[in-house]
């Protein structure tokens, strides 16, 4: 059509709607492309300032868990009734797993020292006894 | 005397018959293990970001519920 290429009344701008078009998307696509490339670039340095390849592979399964954590966070699940079930069982497994043998350990020095002192006096109760029947 | 005797035949009996189960799960075990490690290993990216995800997903559920 020949109004096509007629100068717009408007802007006064000669524009080819096609040749717009191709362009707009021609555009769009190295815009796109370049948001990719710095996208990229972005997780490549944070993968080498984070060192995530050499923690991955010391640490596999510890990674993927703080993922998931990080994860778990993001989605809003930290002041949950799960995080408190999730923080109550934690507590009594450590509880009972730090705790524990600490206090079995200091049981078992308080039974002996216990034992000791009986042994002593059991001895001492012993050998007044002796004296005793001795003297008479 | 006769019916502790009786009872660690019965244990040793079911210890023997069992031991094989758990020596294969324990291989298999292993197996797994070492399949997930490698695997993670090798698609450290895809792991985190589906460790992630899935973690988004729970926390998301954990708060609607």
């Amino acid at each position: 059509m020949e109004t096509s290429n007629q100068p717009n009344a408007a802007n006064g701008r000669s524009e080819d709607p096609v040749k717009t078009m191709g362009q707009r998307a021609s555009s769009v696509s190295d815009s796109a492309q370049q948001a990719w490339d710095r996208t990229r670039d972005a997780v490549t340095d944070l993968k080498r300032a984070a060192d995530i390849d050499g923690r991955v592979r010391r640490n596999p399964y510890g990674t993927v868990a703080a993922a998931l954590g990080i994860g778990y966070v993001l989605g809003g699940g930290i002041f949950t009734p799960l995080t408190g079930r999730i923080v109550g069982l934690g507590l009594r497994l450590g509880i009972r797993l730090a705790l524990l043998p600490m206090m079995k350990d200091q049981i078992s020095e308080l039974a002996d020292s216990l034992g000791g002192e009986i042994e002593t006096n059991k001895g001492r109760r012993g050998g007044g006894k002796a004296a005793k029947t001795s003297e008479r | 005397m006769e019916m502790t005797e009786q009872i660690e035949a019965t244990v040793r009996e079911v210890g023997a018959r069992v031991r094989p189960q758990i020596e294969e799960a324990k291989r298999r075990l292993s197996t797994l293990d070492e399949t997930v490690t490698d695997y993670i290993k090798e698609n450290p990216g895809r792991c985190l970001v589906g460790a992630l995800a899935v973690g988004y997903l729970i926390g998301k559920i954990a708060r609607r519920a």
